[in-house]
């Protein structure tokens, strides 16, 4: 059971970012790409928020967005890029594919707390 | 930061003359940033040892009575060109600025042959073989700024410092890390590269992990250096790629890169002078530390259009990174 999937193929990223939101309260579960993520996702109901990377290995994270939305039929689980990406098409894909939100990497854990909070509770 | 400041290349001057043979004292003027290093010791033996710990030469100047006879400095060109035959070799000569009276083999060992009289040929052969690209110098500063502050959010606990860039002909790899991404825009297509020593960099990452750091492998560190590569691409991206314009068309080129293990060693099949930066990591807190070098180099082999750069005028108006862009 947790509340934030964190998917991201670096292992650096995936961990700085689970452990911050550990010590803040949180309980995240990870996906190394797209592809775990969508599986991730399909064996824990309970997910409320998909904190993910664009560019990664097997499936990349707009696609998996895609999928959460056309095969899993799941609308009510959040979806928010965490990417280096910053392209106004990547974003135009994202919008269209129903995501809440963008951030821009580096991952400032402090600036975007306690809007995860919200979107995760 | 000095990027600012004139690219540079590193001569390795193997010449008894007294004077320090930089731009200045070769050419007669500064506006070659040529910055000459010699050998603590002239044996052949510590000319060899430098070839092999050196990885970021432009080039390699040879007296020919180098060690006294003709007949020994063109034998230690013979081994330089066997070893570093990427490297431009230009000769020295005491009487006339060609290579005439060497024999064929010989002569196609140097790009170019000149006196301290007449260093015309000299001019000529920088100007074709390593000062042969331009490259703009708010890209030289960009590249250098969305790197150290990559780094910076990466390895936390240290202070990160750039060198001036400079560019090299080498084709040695630093290290025993490696990382390797491909740069696209409609004014280049390159690759960029960081190349590091393990050892050390695990140092710095395992101070940074504290109690952890005991636990991290080499795993962990390529994972930071992925993580380091792929955000200097993604704001390269953001910074330089014209989004409207640069489609990626299904019929580029590419031409295969060769790495061979044992010579350390990586082409990309073209000759042309490749740009590098170093970093320096030191550790914050520990002033007695030594710091840790990073090399970046970019290697734009399948286009090189600098006349078409330019930055993306939105980029201003683009989120800051870190913070989160609700839709």
């Amino acid at each position: 059971m947790a509340q934030i999937l964190m998917v991201d193929d670096s292992s650096t990223v995936r961990n700085e970012v689970c452990d911050f939101l550990k010590a803040n309260g949180l309980t995240v579960t990870p996906a190394v790409d797209g592809k775990d993520g969508l599986d991730k996702l399909r064996a824990d109901p309970s997910i409320r928020l998909v904190l993910s990377d664009v560019n990664m290995p097997n499936m990349d994270g707009l696609t998996m967005a895609e999928k959460i939305r056309n095969e899993l039929k799941n609308a009510s689980v959040h979806v928010i890029m965490l990417t280096t990406e910053n392209s106004p098409a990547m974003k135009e894909r994202g919008k269209a594919a129903g995501i809440k939100g963008w951030i821009v990497k580096p991952f400032n854990g402090t600036a975007v707390l306690p809007t995860l909070k919200k979107l995760a509770c | 930061m000095s990027v600012d400041k004139q690219l540079l290349s590193k001569l390795l001057v193997l010449d008894e003359v007294g004077i320090p043979l930089d731009s200045r004292n070769i050419l007669g003027d500064e506006s070659y940033g040529l910055i000459g290093i010699r050998p603590q010791h002239g044996t052949v033996a510590n000319v060899m040892d430098i070839l092999k710990s050196n990885v970021d030469l432009g080039a390699i100047m040879l007296y020919e009575n180098y060690h006294g006879t003709p007949s020994e400095g063109i034998s230690l060109a013979r081994r330089i060109h066997a070893v570093r035959p990427e490297l431009p070799l230009f000769l020295r000569r005491d009487a006339e600025a060609s290579v005439a009276g060497l024999n064929p083999k010989d002569a196609a060992l140097f790009r170019c042959a000149f006196t301290l009289e007449n260093p015309e040929p000299l001019r000529a052969t920088l100007d074709s073989s390593i000062f042969n690209r331009i490259y703009p110098t708010s890209l030289v500063r960009g590249l250098a700024e969305m790197t150290r502050t990559a780094l910076a959010s990466l390895f936390t606990n240290c202070d990160i410092e750039v060198e001036t860039p400079y560019l090299i002909k080498d084709r040695i790899i630093y290290g025993e890390v490696f990382t390797l991404i491909a740069l696209e825009s409609h004014w280049c297509r390159g690759y960029m590269m960081l190349q590091g020593e393990e050892n050390a960099l695990m140092g710095l990452v395992r101070a940074q992990a504290g109690e952890k750091g005991e636990g991290l492998t080499f795993r962990d560190l390529n994972s930071s250096l992925g993580e380091a590569t792929n955000l200097v691409w993604g704001a390269f991206k953001n910074r330089y790629v014209n989004h409207s314009s640069d489609q990626n068309s299904p019929l580029q080129t590419q031409v295969p890169i060769i790495i061979n293990h044992q010579r350390r060693y990586i082409s990309f099949g073209a000759d042309d002078p490749q740009l590098c930066l170093k970093y320096w990591l030191r550790e914050q807190g520990h002033p007695d530390a030594a710091p840790v070098p990073l090399y970046q180099r970019f290697v734009f082999n399948l286009n090189w259009s600098p006349d078409a750069f330019s930055e993306n005028p939105s980029v201003e108006s683009m989120c800051d990174s870190g913070e989160l862009e609700l839709f």
